[in-house]
């Protein structure tokens, strides 16, 4: 444990270790002392002037970003010094602010409208014409309103010391200053440049993707884990009118920091896509449909099962379902006869490693679950673009169980051969023609779970979507089988589904959702300290802020 | 405070006689006839003469291309307390925000004025209208095109000469 350090900030005894900030002890009695240009991800040059506060006894204020805490220092924060000082700055930083705010995508979550409205001046004394910039393309998903920016550098410090790749800068000089990408040569072609929107702390650099789509007050916001890569970056899905409209990263530092990859960012759509299955399907005798509720649905398998005498099962799983989801399949295939299940996953062929924070990288694996369906004994086939591989399945006699792979490289008399086949998915495919019942499930983005990382983390998301029609996550659906076969009772919430799994698979080790928190735990870890979480200190509250 | 009852003195039905009050009734009628008091409006052949701080149906206020004047702020969805205001924003073919999608239900709007009150750009306004009768309950649903044709004369909410209202 370092050393700490007693201060007094605005009448409030405060212990930090040594060498924190000022602004970061002022976190821990939950005062957040107004910044631009200091982010806990990046250097602090102090340029911005907006973090000053008074310290007793010094000739000055002084920025509370770079300033360390002494014993027994004696700082104000809302001192009318410091808030004479920071009202003053903060009318420069209007000097030249278009205040378009009506048609600018960061209002509501814009730094300058809080800390205008919370310190600055009730009304401006401006009177000159403003200088004009207009938008610039930076390529990517970025666009650049250069009158909107503060000058505060963060995106310059951001390419420069997290991604590595100097891409951004500074040109001219005193209030013609004004970022600007080399030439031609803009972001296109990085992968991690959406983080230079989030940190942002204005709308000068907001996302080509979410441009003029919501509103920042109308989103709901959703703790959730990314499903692009097997990374596993915290995110929050933010979601209105049951759509997500786009992905931020959430703060997590055994993970992903404050940051996240472009490709996970934009890959969400798949999540609002329509045409779903909403209603358990059973074929009849003659290949005809019929949609049904869920209990005949489930008693016609059941009858189907019973009549069976090769009940051995091939199953096919995804490496995009959750561990709940996974390990009610498991526990199916125990019930019904024994078997072995496989899945696929597709795999690019390199890391993408974010070089200023080298432990996160977009992985080869582009499904979050692969470590969890390896832990649960599912074996890995096909190529390399998730197809092929299934031979065996495909032509199996017994059960063929299918979870939510949507088999788009089968033929249409995939599973023609088998006794009872079931086929659970998001959307009808032309392989599952065949299929004796065909369940609807929901997406990660619709049920509450957890995804296993490359590392062993076992993390929880959130539904932030509301299921459409009858669809169920599927370890309910596979749950109330398993219980119908066995006698015992299934999971109710998957609180007990996760519960049932890490019991039953040692390598979790007992892990329950309270150890899991919001932030994961590594798998085989119970009872350990493992991670940095909490360093440095208050990082959370500056996270929920981007 | 103490409670009282006071009891009414009212005529017995028996001895009570109507003739006195139907005759007076009678002549009020006849007086009338004679010597007629306009107070009814021949209303449609007449209008009425609306205030200007009559709140009726919307009014989009447009560019002299004929563009709505609307950026698509969403300050009139969130501050309508009726919630009857749809907005999709969008990027136009000039990149300037835009409403995609701009639909007031006046069924359920209350004619507050508030969306009037909150734009930045005096995009929309209530009006001084209030003739809009329909055949059918979807019709009552005006899309972006439907607010720009409206022609009545929008609403003053506070005098121009006086803004604060001091
Ligand atoms: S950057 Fe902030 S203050 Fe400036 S126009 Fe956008 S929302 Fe308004
Ligand atoms: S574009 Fe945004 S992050 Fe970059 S210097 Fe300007 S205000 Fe700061
Ligand atoms: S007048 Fe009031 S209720 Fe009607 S649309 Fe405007 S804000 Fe909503
Ligand atoms: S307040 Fe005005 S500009 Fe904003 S969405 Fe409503 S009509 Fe459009």
């Amino acid at each position: 444990m370092a050393e700490l350090v007693k201060l007094t900030i605005d009448g409030h005894e405060v212990s930090v270790p040594k060498g924190t900030t000022i602004l970061e002890a002022a976190k821990q009695i939950d005062t957040l002392v107004p910044h631009y240009c200091y982010h806990p991800g990046l250097s602090s040059p102090a340029m911005c002037r907006l973090c000053l506060v008074e310290v007793e006894g010094a000739p000055k204020p002084l920025p509370s970003c770079v300033t360390t805490v002494t014993e027994g220092q004696v700082v104000k924060t809302q001192s009318e010094e410091a808030l004479g000082h920071r009202k003053g700055v903060l009318e420069f930083y209007l000097v030249n602010h278009p205040l378009d705010c009506p048609i600018c995508d960061m209002s509501g979550e814009c730094d300058l409208q809080d800390y205008v409205h919370l310190e600055g001046r009730k009304h401006g004394r401006g009177i000159e014409p403003k200088r004009v910039f207009g938008r610039d393309d930076f390529g990517g998903d970025v666009l650049f309103y250069g009158d909107r920016c503060v000058m505060c550098t963060r995106c310059v410090r951001f390419m420069n010391e997290v991604e590595q790749d100097e891409c951004l800068t500074v040109v001219e000089r005193g209030n013609r200053s004004v970022i600007d990408t080399f030439f031609d040569e803009g972001l296109e072609g990085t992968h991690w440049h959406g983080n230079v929107v989030d940190i942002c702390p204005v709308g000068a650099l907001v996302s080509k993707d979410f441009l003029y789509k919501a509103r920042a007050w109308d989103l709901d916001h959703t703790p959730s884990v990314c499903a692009s890569c097997s990374q596993g970056c915290n995110v929050l899905l933010h979601t209105r009118d049951n759509l997500v409209h786009r992905v931020k990263p959430r703060e997590n530092l055994d993970v992903n920091a404050w940051w996240m990859c472009d490709h996970g960012r934009l890959d969400y759509e798949w999540m609002n896509v329509g045409d779903r299955l909403e209603a358990p399907l059973v074929r009849g005798n003659e290949g005809t449909r019929t949609a049904k509720s869920w209990k005949d649905a489930l008693a016609d398998l059941l009858e189907r099962a019973s009549a069976l005498d090769d009940k051995s099962v091939r199953a096919v799983a995804s490496a995009r379902a959750s561990n709940e989801d996974l390990g009610a399949l498991a526990e199916l295939v125990g019930a019904f006869g024994g078997g072995e299940t496989v899945f696929r996953s597709p795999r690019a062929e390199e890391e993408i490693v974010l070089k200023g924070f080298p432990t996160l990288a977009r992985r080869t694996d582009l499904a979050p679950n692969v470590k969890g369906a390896g832990l649960l004994g599912m074996k890995r086939v096909g190529a390399d673009d998730a197809t092929g591989g299934l031979e065996s399945v495909a032509g199996h006699s017994g059960i063929v169980v299918v979870l939510g792979d949507a088999l788009a490289d089968q033929p249409e008399d995939f599973g023609s051969k088998a006794g009872l086949y079931i086929y659970l998915g998001t959307h009808d495919s032309a392989a599952a023609q065949a299929a004796h019942v065909v369940l609807p499930i929901t997406t990660h983005a619709e049920q509450e779970g957890t995804f296993t990382n490359h590392e062993g983390r076992v993390q929880r998301f959130w539904p932030a979507l509301e299921a459409p029609g009858m669809a169920r996550p599927a370890w309910l659906i596979l749950g109330a089988l398993d219980a119908e076969l066995t006698g015992e009772a299934g999971p109710q919430t998957a609180a007990e589904a996760f519960a049932e799994l890490s019991e039953a698979i040692p390598a979790l080790g007992g892990l329950t959702y309270e150890d899991l928190g919001t932030r994961g735990a590594v798998a085989g870890t119970k009872g350990a300290v493992v991670g940095t979480q909490g360093a440095p200190a208050g990082a959370a509250a500056q996270a929920a802020r981007g | 405070m103490s409670i009282s009852v006071k009891v009414m003195q009212r005529p017995e039905p028996e001895t009570t006689s109507y003739l006195r009050a139907a005759l007076s009734g009678m002549a009020l009628t006849f007086r009338h006839m004679i010597n007629p008091v306009k107070v009814t409006q021949q209303y449609p052949e007449e209008q009425t003469q609306l205030s200007p701080r009559w709140r009726g149906t919307h009014v989009m206020e447009m560019h002299a291309d004929g563009r709505p004047k609307c950026v698509a702020c969403g300050l009139c969805p969130t501050v309508c307390p009726a919630n009857c205001i749809r907005l999709v924003g969008g990027e136009d073919d000039q990149g300037n925000r835009y409403p995609i999608v701009y639909e007031i239900d006046e069924f359920r709007c209350i004619f507050c004025g508030m969306c009037q009150e909150v734009c930045p750009v005096e995009a929309i306004h209530v009006g001084q209208h209030f003739e809009n009768a329909e055949y059918t309950r979807d019709r009552f649903v005006y899309d972006l095109d439907r607010l720009m044709e409206q022609d009545h004369p929008s609403t003053n909410l506070w005098d121009p000469s006086d803004p604060t209202g001091e």
